[in-house]
């Protein structure tokens, strides 16, 4: 009964198994749409950039073509050079980078100590502290905003960027700590009590242990928080009021009433790309990092 | 480390395990404050305190920085109720959590689905997440592009209705603007919860779909019985995302409704918009009493909506 | 009649040139209780999945009775399935698992209250009708499983692996029970397993399969009497079978310390000189150092009612003993002397170091060609 035979057989695309709706009608529309809408999504990625280098007259009634006007001028990067220096965004860009890196790296190293310290360190309420930072999510930036602004018109900081760094930190806490103590709870204990009997001093079982095993955590916290904050424009709207101390996103929004007094549509669309773009960079090289951690908030 | 003191932490840690606290658990604990302490100081400073005095100055009037808060009981929220702007807020706000969140939902479930089993899903997820993360600034006026009406200029929108032969449309006049708002929201907010959707789905053993096979479960079945049930929790922390969003809204619609520099007509604003307007915006004296009024409002809104979300999706932890 | 037929049953997966299942052709009896087993990776669920539908075919056919099944999806073969891991969905009550598939199947409610406090009292589950499977023990859920199946009143049932994530006293106890709802119910059961003791005690017939092929598929003594081939003789029986070279020459076979009678039958078949003998454990007697294979014993170990001497064989490194039976076929010897395994009887007076004479029983002993692997008929 042994079918010892070694029959040379040409290795081919396995069946399926029966009956399964592989491409069955309503699969096949589905399929359809969500192809749609990808190529749609591409497609507006195209327009903006090509946009970016046309001019207004292009921009609309040439929405598909490629740039011509500038480029025959000898002159592509036309509308991006005014955003820059007319429009005042290649300072922005500058304050904005600055302010976002400083912003993000801070409340990563306050909210990281005080993730671990609520999860790992099993203190008595810190269940409830916990909860206590997380509906800091939940409360609207326009709720403070009138009695942060009042105090600090009190204390003359209601047009400086060390404010807005301040305020940057503090309200993106809730959502950092949240992130960190969920991800540090995950980590194994073995380590730490290792630690301990190795003689660690709790800080430096922190530092030396800890942060490096939950460096995934950490970066993912600070490319978040890093996006939102590069996206942020309430605050930089109430709490910025001089053009040289405007983030991009605060510039984009005074630029916009200019831009359409003057239709100057080319300059607003680079202006847009300007703020747009490096976020699309950072994304693709980063995607994984920014959904694998969201999709690792949502497990809790 | 001596191996006395060793052998003792030793003995403590084991002490500590028998119920009482070691001298190791001690010292942990002794980190906590100083670990906890410079976040929850900013946190109490600029977050939770300004909370208190919003709720506190909204039973004051109070017409400016230039001025002192005059405790008034409940006459701020009765001006609040009295207004009509407040009441098109509130209606429009409602409208892009309600209208939006269910939109977002359905499309992002049907997405997921499908999604599921299709080849390149990690691109094209990565592709439909991507607006989320452009700045609402941007993408307002991005839109505002695609939408324009304007017999020489036209956006991208009514470029493709003439095409193919249609009158162009006003997208963004006021009547019209604020269902666009809730279009652009659907669409820029799916990807994310495709995306959140798709890992919980992914959980979901596979045995148990072929089990259902062998039941002989229709998609549907499958969806309603499997699917569903067992992605309830992370659909209601999804949702309280949402809500916790959808509250705020602002630039999306002063940008797409408005010409700019001023604020868009009354009928269009949202609670995030009132708020800005009432307080910094360029007609009339600040009337902040009010405006923390609507502030407390928003809170509320929040909190209730997360509540009943909650209450909904109430269950006990699945374990697999 | 509910037959399971295989014929020439072939499937591949994707990316690999040698095919998980190899060209099977099986057929399983109306009411038999058929147990395919063999070890990791051959093939045994995958010839199951095939059964149930989970899996395409891609060469050959399957039957159900006299129905051609190879391309109806599962739900149009009248079959029941029991997971490895259950499948229970977790946020059912057990009536609600049990109940899962005739509510799907729209039966009437009635019908199907009626089907599920039958099979609970059958499994003894009729207290834990309301809990959710988290709160229930291993052997608790492996019975919802099985009633979940049982409901159905399925023409084949298709068992996979369904005891293997049970403690070992558990798996004793359901085995039997398992074997009794099988005669009761009578249906034609398939039935995968890699425990070759659950194999030999359970099965009317046993299939035993490595790497995609079909090695044997007969009653338990048959398989153990009469293994076809290596493979089955060293994967059946435990503790396996002592498998020795030796070398034929005209009618007598000569093993290290032993000589065995070849018949003329079995010297038609052999292809070679060199002789694979395999001899159980119980087919050696324990004598004098200087009768039939010199030993020393290494490890004793008694079990009470039986006692396993492991003996090493005195020769050096160019007489090895022992093939390495988890080949199947004979290998190099790595030159490592390997244990004998001998029976004796419990508490019997065998210590460490001694040694001893073995004697092998030739009426037992099993004659494979070492080219082949085949057993030699006599």
């Amino acid at each position: 009964m042994t079918a010892q035979t070694p029959a040379r057989r040409a290795p081919r695309r396995p069946k399926p198994p029966p009956g399964s709706r592989r491409y069955g009608p309503v699969r096949i529309v589905g399929m359809a749409v969500v192809w749609l809408f990808t190529a749609f999504n591409l497609l507006l990625l195209y327009w903006l950039v090509a946009a970016s280098f046309k001019t207004p007259i292009e921009i609309f009634q040439q929405p598909f073509g490629l740039p011509l006007h500038w480029f025959q001028l000898g002159n592509p990067m036309r509308n991006y050079l005014y955003a820059w220096n007319e429009a005042g965004f290649g300072h922005a860009f500058v304050v904005t980078v600055l302010l976002v890196g400083a912003a993000a790296v801070s409340v990563v190293a306050v909210g990281a100590p005080a993730a671990y310290a609520l999860s790992r360190l099993g203190v008595r309420g810190h269940g409830p502290l916990t909860s206590f930072f997380a509906i800091g999510m939940g409360v609207p930036f326009q709720t403070v905003i009138i009695p942060l602004f009042v105090a600090f018109s009190k204390i003359d900081l209601t047009n400086s960027l060390f404010g807005l760094y301040l305020l940057y930190v503090a309200l993106s806490l809730p959502f950092t700590v949240f992130l960190l103590t969920g991800f540090f709870r995950s980590l194994p204990t073995e380590l730490e009590e290792q630690a301990a009997i190795d003689g660690a001093s709790p800080v430096r079982t922190f530092v030396r242990v800890m942060l490096p095993l939950a460096q995934g955590g950490l970066v993912t916290a600070l490319i978040i928080n890093a996006i939102g904050l590069w996206n942020e424009t309430l605050l930089a709207i109430v709490f910025l009021q001089e053009n040289a101390k405007f983030t991009l996103s605060r510039a984009l929004f005074t630029f916009y009433g200019a831009a359409q007094y003057q239709s100057e549509y080319g300059g607003l669309i680079a202006g847009v790309a300007i703020v747009v773009l490096p976020m699309l960079v950072m994304y693709i090289v980063l995607a994984r990092r920014i959904i694998g951690g969201l999709t690792l908030g949502a497990g809790k | 480390m001596t191996s006395a003191t060793l052998r003792r932490e030793r003995e403590e840690t084991r002490t500590a395990r028998a119920g009482s606290i070691g001298a190791h658990q001690r010292r942990r604990r002794r980190i906590f404050w100083p670990f906890v302490g410079p976040a929850l100081l900013l946190y109490v400073l600029f977050l939770a305190f300004p909370t208190v005095s919003a709720v506190v100055l909204s039973f004051t009037h109070w017409a400016g920085a230039g001025g002192t808060p005059v405790f008034n009981g409940l006459d701020s929220y009765r001006e609040l109720f009295g207004e009509e702007a407040f009441y098109d807020s509130f209606r429009n706000t409602l409208i892009f959590l309600v209208v939006g969140g269910v939109g977002t939902f359905v499309l992002a479930f049907l997405f997921t689905m499908v999604l599921r089993e299709m080849r390149g899903n990690k691109l094209i997820r990565a592709i439909l997440f991507f607006p989320n993360i452009v700045a609402p600034v941007a993408l307002g006026i991005f839109l505002g592009f695609v939408f324009k009406f304007n017999p020489t200029k036209q956006g991208l929108a009514n470029f493709l209705v003439e095409k193919i032969g249609l009158p162009p449309l006003k997208f963004l006049q006021p009547e019209h603007v604020t269902w666009v708002v809730v279009g652009a929201l659907i669409w820029a907010s799916a990807g994310f919860y495709i995306t959140i959707l798709m890992a919980a789905v992914d959980r979901i053993p596979a045995y148990l779909y072929e089990d259902a096979d062998i039941a002989g479960a229709s998609p549907f079945q499958k969806f309603r019985h499997v699917t569903l049930p067992l992605t309830w929790d992370v659909i209601g922390i999804a949702g309280v995302l949402w809500t916790i969003h959808a509250i705020k809204i602002f630039e999306l619609v002063f940008v797409l409704a408005g010409p700019g520099t001023y604020s868009p007509p009354i009928s269009t604003w949202s609670l995030g918009l009132y708020v800005y307007d009432r307080s910094f915006g360029a007609g009339g004296t600040p009337q902040y009493g009010v405006v923390c009024a609507c502030g407390v409002v928003m809170i509320l809104l929040v909190s209730l909506f997360v509540l009943a979300l909650r209450r909904l999706m109430r269950r006990e932890a699945i374990e697999y | 009649m509910a037959t399971v037929t295989l014929k020439g049953a072939t499937r591949f997966y994707a990316g690999q040139h040698t095919p998980a299942v190899d060209a099977l052709d099986l057929e399983v009896a109306d009411g038999e209780f058929l147990v395919l087993v063999g070890p990791s990776g051959c093939g045994k669920s995958t010839t199951l999945r095939m059964v149930a539908g989970l899996e395409g075919v891609d060469e050959g056919g399957i039957a159900i009775g006299d129905r051609d099944v190879t391309d109806l999806p599962p739900k149009d073969r009248d079959i029941a399935m029991v997971f490895q891991n259950y499948a229970l969905y977790p946020h059912m009550t057990v009536r609600e698992n049990i109940g899962f598939h005739l509510r799907i199947r729209r039966e009437p409610k009635a019908l199907i209250a009626e089907r599920t406090a039958e099979a609970a009292q059958l499994l003894d589950l009729t207290e834990v009708l309301d809990r959710k499977p988290a709160q229930l023990s291993g052997g608790q859920r492996q019975r919802v499983a099985m009633g979940r199946a049982i409901v159905r009143r399925p023409q084949v049932f298709l068992l996979d692996e369904p005891l293997s994530n049970l403690d070992a006293k558990l798996r004793v106890q359901t085995r039997t029970q398992i074997a009794a709802l099988q005669r009761e119910f009578a249906v034609t059961t398939l039935y995968v397993t890699h425990d070759q003791v659950e194999a030999m005690t359970m099965g009317d017939r046993v299939a035993v399969m490595n790497g995609g092929v079909l090695q044997q598929c007969a009653t338990p003594p048959e398989i153990f009497a009469r293994p076809v081939n290596l493979f089955v003789a060293s994967f059946i029986g435990s503790p396996a079978i002592n498998l020795l070279n030796a070398s034929a020459a005209d009618d007598t076979v000569r093993g290290p310390g032993f000589e065995l009678r070849l018949t003329r039958a079995q010297a038609s078949s052999l292809t070679g000189t060199d002789v694979v003998v395999g001899l159980r454990p119980e087919a050696w007697t324990v004598g004098e150092p200087g009768t039939g294979v010199d030993a020393t014993i290494e490890v004793v170990e008694e079990l009470g009612s039986d006692q396993y001497i492991y003996c090493s064989t005195v020769g050096g490194a160019d007489d090895p003993i022992a093939v390495d039976p988890s080949l199947g076929m004979p290998a190099a010897d790595t030159g490592l002397p390997r244990p004998l395994t001998v029976r004796t009887q419990g508490m019997a007076p065998y210590a460490r170091g001694q040694r001893v004479g073995l004697r092998p029983d030739s009426a037992s002993a099993h004659l494979f060609d070492a080219n082949t692997g085949l057993r030699l008929e006599d």
